[in-house]
């Protein structure tokens, strides 16, 4: 079938006057694993939305060759959590099941046991009854991370995923994407890359415009970062791989 | 003592519950609670307007007109919405702009103002037949359109970017929930009027959403709150004769109140 994974040509955004990201062009093969990273207000999540289309953008893209809103059903997203409304006393488990109640109306044992299985997986599933708005941050990243799960997508788009897990939290999610990236393309914007520098294909260093992407060893060096971040910062070889310094775990 | 008066006023606050249960707590959820007193106050423009109308142009029912303005009103936090702009401050501009328009309807309709007063306090005991039907053919569409729509408007006020990405269009059904709470606003005002509706759709929801372990669990005992709230609003003010709103929103309060006490 197709194989062309994610094309990106000529993206361009605005908010307003506002360029928030001008001429984008990448080609994502299927399967692969990519890592966007760049300042606050690199425009990573704008990114990640014009590949959703639910931002209007100009340029074109295309998801194995067809426009994502005719694929909604084989993506899932993880939105920033910022956006989310904790004011709602609303259920793990209807949390979970989300992305199969927003499309039918009675829902299945089958479905049920998709959403324990992935709460498991996610080491979530003593609170399937719970309240997710009395969940700890890191604990909520974790359950929206299930339901990001639950249509067994072919792509995962991630924002931030690992913001505020604790560590062993953010490496169990790490082993589990590294695990599921066979078959998939993952797109995942975080602010630290070195604990994925294993798992990581591609690397898009994004700032308004794509400063520059390829693999870790290529793409992550002193001049690049010091032209995506406007400060200097140190790069740590080690047996082919690098480490941007100063950030904090390792695999 | 069971007068056809205390009968509508028992049947208006059973109906008013119901009102309280969906439109309060989706409110809550929405933290919007401004909007109710928003559109509240709009509805009294809308309410003017009319009897203006029905004095200089041909017969219309003032409180029809007061829906019409408040749905509107609605509608337009909607758009304000679509233009990025804070929900609040959207909020705060239409009561603004529907004050100025009450005042400025209010002066030209003169010694009839009293009738669009009548709807800033209301009265539960005064209920006509009319009232009545408003009240329920309200409550049919707000929880008809509930029962279709509850998980869309649910997942928009919830987590709007994934719903978006799941194909709801946040914007449109958060709009709905808007046009829901003028409805449900504007039904509410012959009752409890302007001042007091805030005291009857919110506070049982918020009292509820404190000790509720789910949602389902939130709209049935902010039902539950609200009608214990009206009916010995009502009771109480055999004792003491004053308005029974005033009594039901000191009790709704009241056990808000309580609720500091779990934990
Ligand atoms: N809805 C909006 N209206 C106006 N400007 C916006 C809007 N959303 C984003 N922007 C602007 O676009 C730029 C890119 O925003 P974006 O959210 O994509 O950044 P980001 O790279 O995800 O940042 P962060 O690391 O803080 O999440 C920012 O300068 C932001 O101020
Ligand atoms: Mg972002």
């Amino acid at each position: 079938m197709f194989q062309q994974g994610i094309e990106i040509k000529n993206l361009t955004v605005r908010y307003g006057d506002y360029v928030a990201l001008e001429d984008v062009n990448l080609r994502i093969r299927h399967p692969s694993f990519v890592v966007v990273i760049g300042p606050n207000g690199a425009g990573k999540t704008t990114l990640l939305k014009s590949i959703l289309d639910l931002i209007p953008h100009e340029g074109n893209i295309r998801i194995f060759g067809k426009r994502p809103k005719e694929i909604r059903n084989i993506i899932g997203y993880l939105p920033q959590r910022e956006r989310i409304n904790t004011n709602i006393p609303i259920l793990v488990r209807d949390v979970v099941l989300m992305p199969v109640s927003a499309r039918k109306f009675v829902m299945s044992k089958n479905d049920t046991k998709k959403a324990k299985k992935y709460l498991k997986i996610v080491g979530m599933e003593d609170y399937w009854n719970h309240r997710f708005d009395a969940l700890s941050g890191g604990q909520q990243q974790r359950v929206l991370f299930a339901r990001t799960l639950m249509n067994e997508p072919h792509i995962l788009i991630l924002d931030e995923p690992f913001s505020g897990t604790d560590v062993a939290t953010k490496m169990s999610l790490i082993k589990l994407l590294h695990k599921i990236s066979k078959n998939k393309t993952i797109i995942l914007v975080t602010h630290d890359i070195n604990p994925l520098v294993e798992c990581t294909d591609v690397v898009v260093l994004l700032r308004r415009r794509v400063i520059s992407y390829g693999l870790v060893a290529d793409t992550i060096t002193e001049e690049n970062l010091e032209k995506l971040y406007g400060a200097r910062v140190p790069v740590i070889r080690r047996e082919k791989i690098c480490y941007v310094a100063g950030s904090d775990v390792h695999v | 003592m069971f007068s056809i008066f205390l009968i509508r006023a028992i049947i208006a606050v059973i109906l008013i519950s119901i009102v309280a249960a969906t439109i309060g707590s989706f409110s809550v959820f929405r933290g919007s609670t401004f909007l109710v007193s928003g559109i509240a106050h709009g509805a009294l423009a809308g309410a003017a307007l009319g009897i203006y109308i029905a004095l200089t142009f041909f017969s219309v029912e003032p409180l029809l007109v007061a829906m019409l303005f408040s749905v509107l009103f609605a509608l337009s936090i909607g758009y304000f919405m679509y233009q990025k702009e804070n929900v609040d401050v959207a909020i705060g501009i239409m009561f603004a702009f529907s004050m100025s328009l009450a005042v400025l309807f209010l002066s030209m309709i003169r010694e009839y103002a009293s009738v669009a007063w009548g709807l800033i306090i209301g009265d539960l005991l005064l209920l006509t037949e009319d009232d009545i039907n408003l009240l329920i053919a309200s409550v049919i569409t707000i929880v008809l359109l509930f029962l279709i729509f509850y998980r869309k408007i649910l997942f928009s006020i919830f987590d709007p970017d994934s719903a978006e990405a799941m194909g709801i269009r946040p914007i449109y059904y958060e709009t709905l929930l808007f046009v829901l709470i003028a409805i449900g606003v504007v039904s509410l005002l012959k009752c409890v009027g302007v001042i007091l509706v805030y005291a009857l759709l919110i506070v049982p929801a918020a009292a509820s959403k404190r000790i509720a372990g789910n949602i389902s669990a939130c709209i049935g005992l902010a039902f539950i709150i609200a009608l214990i709230s009206g009916l010995l609003g009502i009771y109480l003010s055999f004792f003491i004769s004053v308005a029974p709103s005033s009594l039901a929103g000191l009790v709704a309060t009241a056990i808000y109140a309580l609720t500091f006490l779990k934990r």
